[in-house]
């Protein structure tokens, strides 16, 4: 079954009097595991579609499945306990929060739901994922005191630790130098193949896009290219 | 404990970071609503005392809580303040178990003082000294005491305005010119024993002098007076123990009328008004307490107490207008943030609950230092001798000022600064909690 599945779906925002079609009717899966690219030139509706996979935008019309469950239907409260639970965000711009430091961003999403962790497991968690990211000499430091390649990486920590199956990446990479732009997307590959996590990105750098096992290729709000490099490892589980 | 409550230290320390953030925006809202409480306080702490001294100031001028004075009318058909006979008074009060503390038993005369050819009208308190110990504790000598004036049965204690008027000193015999009860002329002579603190509502015109001399001047047997003063062992006791006992004596003795049931009328007038209309013969006797004296200043303090409230709320309408901006800039800058703790998982009940907290904070920090600096004011203030000659002394405790403010009242202003914080922030907070997540997180800020 696969992970994460649109089915028609279509995003109109208003503008004034006129709308704009961000997204004219899209359609795909997405399998567990995948490490997946959203490609297109600025204003295709990557943005878009990555903020209605997040549920955290609403489609005008179609429909989004996460692990089969039509998030339409869902109650503010659910969507958010969904948000909560299965999926991690990494954005462009960090977004880590100012008053907290390296190793409370990270820990933050933790503290929101209920968690079956212990407090020992979970500083040895967050200790471990901080370590992964390289920042333990960094984890009292407060986000104005880091490179933006530091904060990206607190934002991949905070985004994993609460073992989402799904990682989403607005273009995480837009506001990093190409060599910290590799190592991001490296790392985002390595926790993709240690840990299964399903990370679904968008981007307009095409070295980028290449790392990626399946490309789905946006132009004015529609799909113009979807492809998969394992075709026959097609969302078989 | 704190989980009980649904209040979570995750959210407390992160609002209380927020603060931080901003400090001087922070600090300048604060401020504001400091310098509202600090107003408010300080009114109410100076009306709280307010009533209290200026009661107790009239007890100590008036000699008791509650006040019963003789009218005789003469064939004449003048009118004489007189108590021949208080037997039905003490006998009354003993059988309404009245909780007095002290009962004083005075008369007075107009007399005019002469010393070597200075002369100065004067009102002549005798009063026996033993029975008094309530007003000598709060009359300041300057010389003498009152156990010299108990010594010399002609003995009296001027004010020093007078003394230096007429030019007297400890030890001088004055003349005395007066009338007796019914009239006729007298004259007779003190000697100057003591020395009091000049004021001029309270000793400026009053001498005080042993009361078997002044009757003798006035002519009354020894045992007789004009007006007894009760002073009760508590001043809250005033009304339900005048009342009994005021029903009480109207079956013993006839009585003036107490109160005429009209708001607006000082029931002192209207009794005294009595005396005027009304037909009656013999004697009768006026009753009036503290209070019935008191409620033209509880009408002050009443209007002072209002006003206080509405400058609170005026003050703090201004101030709920800056909260309400405050937030909405809050808001903005922090869309963004919003956004993103929304999209990690945080339900929108808590995005409110910050900045809810937030706004709690400023409140008690305002509150906290608004009392604090009132606090200190008010203690620098009750530091000031402002003599007693002033026109203000009525208004304050030998001459110092004093504040009083129930706790309850503390609360209470603490109360509606925070729940007018809470919902002057609680629009802009609700907004922000409201907002899709991408929209927020789209915000350029
Ligand atoms: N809130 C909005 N209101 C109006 N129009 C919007 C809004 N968000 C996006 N759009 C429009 O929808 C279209 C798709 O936008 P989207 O942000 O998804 O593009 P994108 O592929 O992410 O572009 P970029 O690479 O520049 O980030 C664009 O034409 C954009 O102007
Ligand atoms: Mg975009």
């Amino acid at each position: 079954m696969a992970i994460v599945e649109l089915k028609e779906v279509k995003k109109v925002y208003p503008l004034g009097k006129t709308e704009v079609h961000a997204v004219k009717g899209v359609s795909f899966e997405i399998c567990k595991g995948d490490f997946i690219s959203i490609a297109g030139p600025s204003g295709s509706g990557k943005s878009t579609i990555l903020n209605m996979i997040g549920c955290i935008d609403v489609p005008t019309e179609g429909q989004v499945l996460i692990n089969g469950t039509e998030t339409g239907g869902l109650s503010d409260r659910d969507i958010t306990d969904l948000r909560h639970e299965v999926l991690g965000f990494i954005f462009q711009s960090f977004n880590l929060i100012p008053v907290l430091n390296v190793y409370e961003n990270v820990e933050f999403p933790l503290l929101l739901g209920k968690s079956r962790m212990t407090k020992a497991e979970k500083s040895d968690w967050i200790d471990m994922l901080i370590d992964e990211v390289g920042l333990q000499e960094w984890r009292n430091h407060k986000p104005n005191e880091l490179s933006g390649g530091q904060r990206q990486r607190v934002a991949i920590a905070r985004a994993l630790v609460t073992k989402p199956e799904i990682v989403l990446a607005d273009e995480p990479t837009a506001n990093l130098d190409s060599v910290t732009s590799e190592a991001i997307i490296n790392l985002m590959k390595k926790i993709n193949r240690d840990l299964g996590t399903t990370f679904i990105f968008s981007t307009h750098d095409p070295t980028i896009v290449d790392v990626a096992d399946h490309i789905i290729r946006l132009r004015d709000g529609l799909i113009s290219d979807n492809y998969r490099q394992d075709d026959a490892r097609a969302c078989r589980e | 404990m704190a989980a009980i409550i649904g209040i979570k230290m995750r959210d407390v320390k992160i609002a209380f970071r927020n603060l931080t953030r901003q400090k001087k925006r922070t600090i300048l809202l604060a401020a504001a609503i400091a310098f509202g409480i600090y107003i408010i306080t300080m009114i109410n702490g100076f009306t709280g005392s307010f009533i209290e001294n200026v009661s107790e100031n009239f007890s100590n001028l008036l000699a008791g809580h509650i006040f019963i004075e003789g009218v005789e009318k003469s064939e004449s058909g003048r009118t004489l303040s007189l108590v021949r006979n208080d037997d039905i008074l003490m006998d009354a009060i003993e059988d309404n178990e009245v909780p007095w503390k002290y009962i004083t038993k005075r008369s007075d005369m107009n007399a005019t003082l002469i010393f070597e050819g200075e002369t100065a009208q004067q009102t002549v308190t005798g009063a026996d000294w033993d029975q008094e110990e309530y007003f000598k504790e709060r009359i300041i000598l300057t010389q003498g005491t009152f156990e010299d004036l108990q010594a010399e049965r002609q003995g009296i204690i001027i004010s020093e305005k007078v003394a230096e008027k007429i030019n007297v000193e400890i030890g001088d015999r004055l003349l005395v010119k007066c009338r007796t009860y019914t009239g006729q002329q007298n004259v007779g002579e003190f000697v100057m024993t003591g020395m009091l603190v000049d004021s001029s509502l309270f000793g400026g015109s009053t001498a005080y002098a042993n009361i078997s001399y002044v009757n003798e001047l006035l002519n009354l047997k020894p045992g007789e007076y004009m007006s007894m003063g009760i002073y009760l062992e508590d001043p809250d006791m005033i009304d339900e123990t005048a009342e009994n006992l005021y029903e009480d004596l109207k079956t013993r003795v006839s009585m003036f009328e107490r109160n005429t049931g009209d708001d607006d009328e000082n029931p002192i007038i209207a009794m005294l008004e009595q005396e005027d209309e009304e037909e009656w013969e013999g004697l009768r006797f006026r009753f009036m307490t503290l209070n019935d004296i008191m409620k033209e200043v509880q009408q002050i303090v009443d209007v002072l107490n209002t006003a206080a409230l509405i400058i609170l709320l005026v003050l703090f309408g201004i101030i709920m207008v800056g909260v309400t901006n405050t937030f909405r800039m809050v808001l903005m800058e922090r869309t963004k943030e919003i956004g993103t703790m929304r999209a990690v998982g945080m339900q929108r009940g808590i995005v409110r609950k910050l900045f809810l907290y937030e706004a709690f904070f400023i409140a008690v920090i305002g509150v906290a230092v608004g009392l604090i600096l009132a606090g200190i004011t008010m203690l620098i203030l009750m530091q000031i001798n402002w003599g007693l000659d002033t026109p203000a002394f009525m208004l304050m405790k030998n001459g110092y000022m004093t504040f009083k403010m129930p706790v309850w009242q503390i609360f209470l202003n603490f109360g509606i600064v925070s729940i007018l914080t809470l919902f002057a922030a609680f629009f802009p907070s609700n907004k922000a909690a409201k907002l899709q997540p991408a929209d927020a997180l789209r915000s350029t800020k």
